[in-house]
């Protein structure tokens, strides 16, 4: 049996964005940023509402969704599990979805006034950061 | 056996010349938690008088579990918890005696939930109601209506009046009783947050009638957001498809609509001289807000 990794996750009411929305890009970050590794057992769908003090249905919703993207995974009578790593976008969405997240850094760096080589010297070191962590 | 807890159908209740309710429908299916949002006066406090056979309607029928409201046996009473907003239980009663007797009533009473809700509060059970203040009598009526594990739970504003803690508490409990018996539970109350983090389903009431029923996220999704300048004149008021309200702060207009898609509501705007329409983000506080302040009564203008 193994263990529960603790969700470090927080919702707020009165956002725009509904709970189930919150806790979807909440574990997704946690797991883009390593908080949770692959092969991690999560909180079960009780216990996380317990936590977040929020309906069970709706962190079985967020859990669903996390699941037809292909991120988590439930195994019968075990719980439920982060998926290893896989590339579920098509080429296109995959590509769109860059071009999306890049726009946004572009905004910042010409809002904040860096020069485009400071920019991307800032995303090498980063993403090398990242690189040696893993 | 019907497919619904509760059924309301082309129910009218008049006091005098005051219509509480005005062909009012409803269907409830069993099981989850329904939030029922309305203004004062709306309508929610004499349907639930309705519904459990406390008042007759004018005109139309009710039925809970199946039977109708007006022919309730004391068995099926006893698969129904109410807990009104005043809280009213015997005053001259101590609150051992009073657990005792809805004990005794109940055949699924459920004492670990009783004592996890009771425990936030401070009642002894040798205290008389009388001496318990008005969140001490609350816990206490709360408790009892948990415990009662009813098929059917209906609150009128049970939240009000108490504390940070308490309040968690008895949601806490809310929730736990609703997955663990199967309780439907049927709750009003005006404190959006709560409501966000628990109800699954809301039932908008306005002047006696439904005028919504939708999950939370899917309601929200039906209402926009728009802010925009009409320097050439604004358009008549019921010639915009969809508004809920239009209001001026300073110099732009901020309108709330519903069932309109984006693309088209602002080929729209600019069709009627809009300049410079964007759509701005909507929560849920907002979203009940827009619909109830449509025919709310208000007075005028304060910008």
């Amino acid at each position: 049996m193994s263990k529960t990794t603790a969700l470090a996750i927080q919702i707020a009411t009165g956002d725009t964005r509904p709970i189930f929305r919150q806790i979807v890009d909440g574990i997704r970050k946690e797991i883009a940023i390593g908080n949770i590794a692959h092969e991690s057992k999560l909180p079960s769908v009780r216990a996380l509402a317990m936590q977040l003090g929020i309906n069970a249905n709706t962190v079985a919703k967020a859990y669903t969704e996390l699941t037809s993207q292909g991120l988590l995974e439930s195994r019968k009578g075990l719980g439920v599990f982060v998926t290893e790593p896989k590339q579920l976008l098509s080429k296109a969405e995959q590509e769109k979805r860059l071009k999306d997240a890049s726009q946004r850094f572009i905004n910042e760096v010409l809002y904040l006034d860096y020069s485009p080589d400071q920019a991307v010297q800032y995303l090498l070191n980063e993403m090398h950061k990242m690189n040696n962590r893993n | 056996m019907t497919d619904y807890i509760i059924e309301a159908k082309g129910l009218t209740k008049r006091y005098g010349k005051k219509l509480a309710l005005n062909n009012f429908n409803l269907q409830i299916p069993f099981g989850g938690i329904h939030a029922l949002i309305g203004a004062n006066g709306a309508g929610k406090s004499t349907l639930f008088r309705i519904l459990l056979g406390f008042e007759s309607p004018t005109v139309g029928e009710t039925a809970v579990l199946g039977m109708n409201s007006e022919q309730l046996s004391p068995e099926m009473r006893g698969r129904l918890g109410y807990v009104n907003e005043e809280h009213s239980l015997p005053t001259w009663m101590t609150a051992g005696e009073v657990t005792k007797m809805q004990r005794n009533l109940y055949p699924n009473w459920n004492q670990k939930v009783y004592e996890a809700v009771l425990g936030n509060f401070d009642v002894e059970p040798t205290q008389k109601v009388a001496e318990l203040s008005r969140g001490e009598r609350a816990g206490l009526n709360l408790s009892m209506a948990l415990a009662q594990s009813p098929e059917l739970l209906i609150l009128d504003e049970p939240t009000l009046g108490l504390d940070v803690v308490a309040k968690q508490a008895f949601l806490e409990a809310l929730m736990h009783t609703e997955t663990e018996t199967n309780t439907t539970i049927i709750y009003c109350s005006h404190q959006m947050e709560e409501i966000e983090r628990v109800a699954e389903n809301l039932i908008i009431i306005e002047n006696g009638r439904v005028i919504y029923t939708a999950s939370p996220d899917d309601f929200c999704e039906r209402i926009s957001y728009w802010i925009c300048d009409f320097d050439e004149g604004v358009p008549e008021l019921s010639s915009i498809p969809g508004i809920l309200s239009l209001k001026k702060i300073e110099q732009q207009y901020h309108l709330m609509t519903v069932d309109q898609q984006a693309e088209e509501f602002k080929e729209y705007l600019l069709s009627v001289g809009a300049e410079n329409p964007v759509q701005a983000p909507v929560n849920l506080d907002k979203a009940i807000n827009s619909v109830l302040a449509k025919n709310h009564k208000s007075p005028t203008e304060l910008v």
